[in-house]
């Protein structure tokens, strides 16, 4: 660091704007979830009544059920996003005459917003649409994807893959470009099997990168609204209503904001333990240190 | 290499690449593509050549344009416009905002620093989706609900550009700055003449960053702007395909531009956007 006195001034003035927007717009609302959910704030009341938000939400049948959906939606889509963004981060970086086409390819959806991602979707998912379509040409029925029950939420994992693998990917070269190439190319004279190269030396060695990954994908995916909001409202018969959309419905549509707040905390709690138990459980050191 | 059976084995497995990754790449574009090319049909059309399924699906024809007059006049030009607005502003107090605490942090020591770092990479652990609902009880108590500040003041501070500032910030070496202080050149000088100029790359990915959050974020526009008078695309998106359904020309000529113009400022700039990410990742 620099020897000179630091100039307390100048360095307010650097770091206020941050941090009070970092204050006021993030942790000063989750503070107020936390006390919001101790209210009851049904039609302009504001009454204190302790733990009885919560009380009623571990009491409710429908809230179990939106917890279970959200969780067994998150067990799918991190794993299948992460393995499929780690198999396109390695085809990115292979080096070879005509990549460079693929590459550009291979970002496009980043620049689809998820909502606009969202419509072309629920379009191509319609009864006459392009899915049903291709179908069509191998014989299959067409296929109520995102009006059945068994199906809605597995639509959803598809879209929201589609979407979000690519992003992923940026984050996996990254920790590709890190590993030095003398170690492949050690593994090369050993004679070592390409699966094996990627088993035992490219998944280790990117066990940091893979796991800020890891946490990021299950925080984007632990709260995802837009999709459901826009293709299925929670439907049909529940499937797909993850807690962040039973927040919103709590909140905005039947005007429980001490329920939504309660369920806002839960959602953060639950978020927090996984990423702590994901940090638990993959942070250990790599292998020979 | 002269050998013609090498030859021949090094251009059947380049050709065997290139197929693997053209039908990759086919599945990746394969929804924007089909979108482009209905938003080009007549609305009678659009699904046309779907069942029984040819090829013509994914070729515009017959070509016409009547969706994109379509949705112009309906207002979607000012729609677009106030995305733009607000996404260049966030971009543009971003990047200053949060390059100034990057910046900070790198080059200061001071007490607490650890603990506000700490505190900054929660917050972007933790996506704007978990805060928008209480967010929205904050907006409401500073008497900023329906209007466009509510949009673009929470979103200018971002735990993630702050620790890409830092990050890039603190590889630049100690001696330039300290030769300058031995001159006597004010911090002031210092910030603009050695690290605002370094700084270009990391700006442009910072920058985009903040761009893409703003052209992306649903929820909070949803919850910031109830009464809708000031429309931004996505909300604004949603509605449109509510209320008009069956014009499915329209929706895909709507999605078609909103995916555009993200992806014409990407495109150019990809690297940089690659890099800053990449970055982020490995150090976190």
């Amino acid at each position: 660091m620099v020897r000179s006195k630091t100039p307390l001034f100048l360095l307010a003035v650097l770091l206020a704007p941050a941090l009070v927007g970092l204050v006021v717009f993030r942790l000063y609302p989750i503070a107020l979830a936390v006390s919001d959910s101790f209210f009851n704030m049904l039609r302009g009341n504001q009454v204190f009544v302790g733990l009885d938000n919560y009380v009623a939400l571990f009491t409710d049948s429908a809230f179990w059920k939106s917890l279970q959906v959200t969780l067994w939606f998150n067990l799918l889509i991190n794993p299948i996003q992460i393995a499929l963004a780690l198999g396109l981060a390695l085809l990115y970086v292979q080096k070879f005459k005509g990549v460079a086409f693929y590459r550009v390819l291979f970002l496009i959806p980043i620049g689809v917003s998820l909502p606009t991602a969202v419509i072309i979707w629920r379009i191509m998912l319609s009864p006459d649409g392009l899915a049903n379509g291709v179908l069509n040409i191998a014989g299959v029925p067409g296929q109520p994807w995102l009006t059945s029950e068994s199906l809605a939420l597995y639509s959803i994992i598809a879209i929201a893959t589609w979407k979000g693998i690519s992003y992923w990917m940026i984050f996996i070269i990254g920790g590709l470009q890190n590993i030095s190439p003398e170690i492949y190319d050690a593994a090369r004279v050993d004679g070592i099997k390409p699966w094996q190269r990627l088993v035992f030396i490219t998944v280790p060695l990117l066990r940091p990168t893979l796991l800020f990954v890891l946490v990021a994908d299950v925080s984007i995916n632990f709260l995802l609204f837009a999709p459901i909001f826009m293709l299925t409202q929670g439907g049909p018969a529940d499937s797909t209503n993850v807690l962040m959309y039973e927040a919103f419905k709590s909140g905005f549509i039947f005007g429980d904001m001490g329920r939504a707040m309660a369920i806002i905390v839960v959602v953060v709690v639950i978020l927090l333990l996984i990423v702590g138990l994901q940090f638990r459980l993959l942070a250990g050191k790599p292998e020979g240190k | 290499m002269a050998d013609p059976a090498l030859k021949l084995r090094r251009g059947f497995t380049l050709g065997a690449r290139h197929l693997a990754y053209a039908v990759i790449a086919f599945i990746f574009v394969l929804p924007l593509w089909w979108a482009i090319v209905s938003s080009l049909r007549p609305n009678t059309e659009v699904f046309a050549d779907i069942f029984p399924f040819t090829v013509n699906a994914l070729l515009p024809s017959p070509l016409s344009f009547e969706a994109y007059t379509g949705v112009f006049e309906r207002g979607f030009g000012l729609i677009i416009a106030n995305t733009m607005f607000v996404a260049i502003v966030t971009m543009i107090g971003g990047m200053i905002v949060n390059g100034a605490a990057g910046f900070a942090f790198a080059v200061f020591d001071f007490k607490g620093k650890k603990i506000i770092l700490t505190l900054i990479i929660i917050s972007f652990m933790l996506p704007f989706e978990a805060i928008a609902l209480p967010l929205y009880t904050v907006t409401l108590q500073l008497g900023w609900l329906d209007h466009v500040a509510a949009l673009i003041v929470p979103s200018i501070a971002n735990g993630l550009a702050v620790f890409l500032f830092y990050q890039f910030f603190s590889q630049v070496p100690k001696d330039y700055l300290e030769a300058a202080r031995l001159e006597g050149v004010s911090w002031f000088n210092i910030l603009l003449r050695i690290y605002v100029p370094l700084s270009i790359p990391t700006c442009i990915s910072a920058g985009l960053l903040l761009f893409v959050f703003q052209w992306e974020a649903f929820l909070w526009p949803l919850l910031a702007m109830p009464s809708q008078q000031f429309k931004v695309i996505q909300v604004g998106m949603a509605a449109f395909q509510q209320q008009y359904q069956t014009i499915w020309n329209q929706l895909f000529a709507v999605s078609v531009i909103t995916a555009l113009i993200p992806i014409a400022l990407l495109l150019p700039l990809q690297r940089y956007y690659v890099q800053g990410l990449a970055g982020a990742g490995i150090k976190g």
